[in-house]
């Protein structure tokens, strides 16, 4: 059982009918590979990577990590709270689909993530600067723009 | 050059080159770019680039109501845009714990299946003609602009849908829609037969896709992959039956699989799905009954209660969900948009080296990617 084996992270059962997942957990993000590998030794995959920008509340990112199974749906949400200046560790080694996940949040976050094998922009362009889906995130003032 | 692209390259055979399938290809069906590595006609490697359609769909989620980002989701899958649009009106209802009546619920399924049938009817067609076969992509338009038709008389629109509403959709269907959906279910059930031996049956056509891109087993687990490319690997799994929503639990239908796992095998499935879909169209138009199309009370503001939610609907191309957290105000805090074509497309550096040029487009045809929906 999955759990069990989990079970210093697993915080509580979340209710589906009302959350749409299963199990939620908090991690520290140096144990996420760790977590990554149990899942992956379980047969599950990974359905989502996310972050939450909750530097004014909390002063952290949050890291979402949604696993599930086929067949009977067992959604499981690892969040993992990092501090705004550390980095997280990649698990692209563990599950290639988290490789563009973590690119994404590089690109819209910023959070750099070690050992990902090619952590560059995804969705803006090369050259942007700066991270869109920050909360405090102002446009940069482009030249090719007439305002 | 990026050293990731250095190879260790055969003395007698020098003439390794790279090329840009993209931006603007008709084969990327988008602005999609892939980075091939090939040596001769034969992919040395596949890199991917995307974002050249980036809208902000998420960043736009963060600055505007629930109800003002309504007519966003059918625009991040312009082919599934009912699907979308609908999914993420229950997203809503379930976190609201909004009630919604039984018509409107039939209304829902009808329309999202015809969405289903009219998406892989317009995957057919160009799938076919990535394939060097102008024909069926006719014969495919020709059916699909008969679902437009009839989703335009109810929606409005033909394309981007904007229909469904929080607690039900926003117009009602009268009988004359449920004739012509009828009709379309007799018309279309032959049409299918003939389909198959057009397509199916091709010699061309088989030896263009038989054994060609065959996903690994050990990519499932990996990459996530859903919907019919899944399927076609035989895992049968479809969110419509692992955890239904809306009424889809009410239906008889099957959810079609085959084991090979290449671009034919993903085309019976489509096939078939097409047949499946149209058995949950009659079963609902059969049945539906009258009443109200939208909730009498739902609530003024939305506003779902605090916390994080995650909902899931089956769009053609797999598992669509949505991550809303709520701060219990009117903005979403966060919408993180779960795409399927994101994950398949992900895929394509461990499924294309090896394979020839030609196949490299059959695989991208064969997955049916739409590349606003990679974007975002």
């Amino acid at each position: 059982m999955i759990a069990d084996k989990l079970s210093s992270f697993i915080r509580d059962a979340a209710p589906y009918p009302e959350r749409g997942y299963h199990l939620q957990g908090a991690a520290l993000p140096c144990n996420l590979p760790q977590i990554a590998g149990v899942f992956l030794a379980e047969g599950f995959h990974l359905e989502m990577l996310t972050c939450q920008d909750r530097r004014e509340t909390d002063r952290v990112f949050r890291l979402i990590y949604q696993f599930n199974r086929y067949g009977a749906p067992q959604r499981h949400v690892i969040s993992a709270d990092l501090s705004p200046d550390a980095t997280a560790p990649s698990i692209a080694a563990i599950f290639p689909a988290a490789d563009w996940y973590e690119r994404e949040i590089f690109d819209m976050y910023g959070v750099v993530f070690d050992g990902h094998p090619d952590l560059k922009r995804i969705l803006m362009e090369e050259d942007y600067v700066g991270h869109p889906l920050l909360k405090n995130f102002v446009d940069p003032p482009s030249p090719y723009r007439s305002e | 050059m990026d050293s990731r692209f250095e190879v260790a390259q055969d003395p007698q055979n020098r003439d390794t080159y790279y090329l840009n399938m993209g931006p603007q290809h008709p084969s990327t069906h988008g602005v999609m770019r892939i980075k091939l590595h090939l040596d001769g006609e034969r992919v040395i490697s596949a890199e991917p680039v995307i974002g050249y359609g980036h809208r902000a769909h998420e960043k736009m989620a963060e600055n505007r109501d629930y109800l003002q980002f309504l007519p966003n989701p059918s625009r991040v899958d312009y082919l599934g845009g009912m699907i979308y649009n609908v999914g993420y009106c229950q997203a809503i209802e379930r976190a609201m714990g909004i009630d919604v009546p039984e018509r409107a619920e039939y209304i829902r399924i009808i329309c999202n299946e015809l969405n289903r049938i009219s998406s892989h009817l317009l995957w057919l067609g160009t799938f076919l003609m990535d394939l060097g076969a102008f024909t069926p992509f006719l014969y495919a338009f020709d059916d699909r602009e008969k679902i437009l038709d009839i989703l335009d008389r109810i929606t409005g629109s033909r394309l981007t849908y904007c229909y469904a509403r929080f607690g039900g959709v926003s117009l009602d269907v009268d009988d004359v829609f449920l004739e012509q959906v009828a009709n379309f279910c007799t018309y279309f059930r032959d049409r299918i037969k003939e389909f198959e031996k057009l397509v199916i049956g091709n010699v061309i056509f088989r030896e263009r896709t038989i054994g060609v891109g065959v996903f690994a087993p050990d990519l499932v687990q990996k990459y996530a992959i859903t919907g019919p490319c899944l399927r076609a690997m035989g895992v049968a799994h479809d969110v419509r039956k692992a955890e239904p929503y809306g009424i889809y639990d009410r239906f008889d239908f099957d959810v079609p699989t085959q084991t090979e796992g290449d671009c034919f095998a993903r085309t019976l499935v489509r096939m078939e799905e097409l047949r499946q879909s149209i058995r949950i169209v009659e079963q609902a138009t059969s049945a539906m009954p009258d009443g109200p199309f939208v909730a009498a009370r739902v609530p003024r503001r939305i506003r779902p209660p605090e916390g994080d939610c995650y909902f899931c609907v089956e769009s053609p191309r797999g598992s669509f969900g949505m991550y809303i957290a709520s701060d219990g105000s009117d903005i979403p805090f966060r919408l993180k948009l779960r795409t399927p074509s994101f994950s398949h497309i992900s895929t394509m550096p461990a499924v294309m080296p090896g394979t020839l040029l030609a196949d490299a487009v059959a695989i991208l045809g064969s997955i049916d990617i739409v590349v606003p929906e990679i974007d975002r």
